[in-house]
């Protein structure tokens, strides 16, 4: 089971995007939990995910986002603002299988 | 065809530059701002901790006062009943600030947050409390300044707690537990000195100033605290706040912010929330105060951030796929005021084309909103509700049952829709050059790939 956050503003909108990837990904048999959540909850919860997301609206906190995710091994990704906006779960769940496939070389 | 190609290509290119000059010189500044961790703590503490009690409240404060007269007269007798859980909840939102300002900075800094939070709590009250038998002393003369008066209290007190108890976790003035001690009791332990050496200084602070006295509005001399002292300091700038031109500026920069794809509102709550709820909880007691939040999130953010309702039924009957395939998802969200969808989408963000409309539309919308609101045509907001209550519905509730609240809101998306026309147009005939260019795949409603 992979577990997802995805770091948001309010959590109003993502929560969309949040019901279509776990349609795309019951769809393909991926098990997957996703939690949507704000940059405080996120600093808090880090430790307890696989894989953290950055949703576009935030992206000005990317930096701070990318090293705490890197200072507990964490991969982390901006989501595509056009995915986002059509709120394609599919291209979501995607991005994070490919994430979690690619081998990462050393530390963001 | 060709010509027609070629035409798309270049709008392309300059489009494609000026976001660039966009990106490298307008987001680093807007982001630094947008991204203290201060700031950011401030706005996690109203939303997530006051808002529900904001809003339960003030639901309350409308059944006390019905915009039905002969209901009104019914409630009369039991007005002051009903009011109780009003003045407990809305009532004490500075209270529970403190705790939310602390408990959220505390996740911020990666630290326990709810010692600090309630340190944050029983140090607002010591600093809101004039020193003398508090046994006699009247409720009603402290119970302002646990509410809307004592915000700026509350916000020192919950940064305070945190910051202060933080650096005494894993200090060495800290009182050590053997390791067979349960980590819950080291906590506990750990907590005490710096509980005890803030409740000393803040309550130290609160006795001298309540030595001193002041005479209020009703002749009656009166203790200092903290909080009416700050108070007389944050006034001034609560009254400016309150002004068409603060409006302005405000809603300039949430657009501004939104034009580079970052949460404009978000980050002007975090600057502006100690003022709108100072406001909005002086019209609960009858003050005619404009600039607060519903101001903004029922009365400009029509359709969401931008006012971007009238887009959704452009989009939807759009020659563009892309335009098209965007107003499908962004019909459902844009009823509860949600536009992400329309804001990437489109996108709003870094398009020269569409910023301009994007910031202008909203501007115009908040100077006839403020001149309505100024000349008395509609009642001014009263009431606070969640965001994603529908246009209509939130502008007869927000000013405690204003059916030309719901009025004005139409009025708005009119005007919206007349200015966002030809940009919009515009933009639709830059995509479908693009689109003539490089064809777009949709299959089942999903975009397979974009140029």
């Amino acid at each position: 089971m992979i577990h997802v956050l995805i770091v948001c503003s309010w959590g109003m909108s993502t929560s969309l995007l949040v019901e279509s990837m776990l349609t795309a990904a019951q769809e393909s048999k991926y098990e997957l939990t996703v939690e949507a959540l704000s940059a405080g909850e996120y600093a808090a919860k880090v430790e307890t995910c696989d894989i953290v997301l950055i949703a576009p609206q935030i992206r000005h906190l990317r930096k701070s986002i990318e090293q705490l995710a890197a200072s507990v091994e964490k991969p982390v990704a901006m989501i595509e603002p056009f995915h986002y906006a059509t709120m394609n779960g599919q291209a979501v769940v995607e991005q994070v299988q490919h994430l979690l496939a690619t081998p990462r070389k050393g530390k963001m | 065809m060709n010509n027609r190609v070629n035409e798309g290509k270049n709008q392309t290119t300059i489009i494609e530059r000026s976001s660039e000059l966009f990106e490298r010189y307008l987001v680093p500044p807007l982001g630094l701002l947008a991204s203290n961790v201060y700031l950011q703590a401030i706005r996690d503490a109203f939303i997530i901790f006051t808002l529900p009690l904001i809003i339960a409240g003030s639901l309350f404060l409308v059944i006390a006062n019905p915009p039905i007269p002969a209901l009104q007269a019914f409630l009369q007798p039991y007005q002051e009943a009903i009011l109780v859980p009003f003045q407990l909840s809305f009532g004490l939102m500075a209270l529970f600030l403190a705790f939310g300002v602390a408990y959220s900075l505390a996740q911020y800094r990666r630290t326990e947050p709810v010692q600090p939070g309630i340190l944050a709590m029983v140090l607002f009250l010591v600093a809101s409390m004039p020193v003398r038998n508090l046994a006699t002393m009247p409720l009603g003369e402290v119970l302002p300044y646990l509410g809307g008066q004592g915000l700026l209290v509350a916000i020192l007190m919950g940064i305070l707690a945190t910051e202060v108890m933080r650096r005494f976790r894993g200090s060495r003035f800290t009182i050590r537990m053997p390791k067979s001690v349960p980590p819950n009791v080291t906590r506990a332990f750990e907590a005490l000195v710096p509980t005890l050496l803030l409740l000393t200084i803040v309550w130290s602070l609160e006795w001298f100033i309540s030595i001193h006295t002041y005479v209020a509005a009703d002749h009656i001399t009166h203790q200092l605290t903290l909080p009416i002292l700050l108070m007389t300091v944050f006034q001034p700038l609560v009254v400016v706040q309150d002004s068409y031109p603060a409006a302005l500026l405000e809603i300039i920069l949430m657009m501004l912010l939104w034009s580079v794809g970052i949460h404009g509102m978000n980050v002007v709550t975090a600057i502006a929330a100690p003022f709108w709820f100072t406001t909005l909880a002086a019209n609960a007691t009858g003050g005619h105060g404009i600039v607060t939040e519903p101001f903004f999130h029922i009365f400009a953010h029509l359709g969401g951030s931008g006012a971007t309702w009238p887009l959704v039924i452009y989009m939807l009957r759009s020659k563009s796929t892309q335009l098209r395939t965007v107003g499908k998802v962004a019909l459902g969200p844009a009823i509860f005021n949600i536009n992400e969808p329309v804001t990437f989408g489109v996108p709003m963000v870094l398009n020269p084309i569409m910023m301009l409309p994007f910031v202008f539309v909203p501007v115009v919308i908040v100077t006839i909103n403020y001149a309505v609101f100024a000349l008395h045509w509609v009642h001014i907001p009263i009431v606070m509700q969640p965001f994603t209550v529908p246009v209509g519905v939130s502008g007869f509730l927000a000013t405690g049952g204003d059916i030309k609240g719901s009025i004005l809101q139409f009025f708005d998306i009119a005007v919206s829709a007349l200015l966002y026309y030809p940009f919009f147009k515009a933009w639709e005939r830059v995509l479908v050059a693009r689109e003539v260019a490089a064809p777009t795949r949709v299959e089942g409603g999903r975009v397979l790939a974009t140029v």
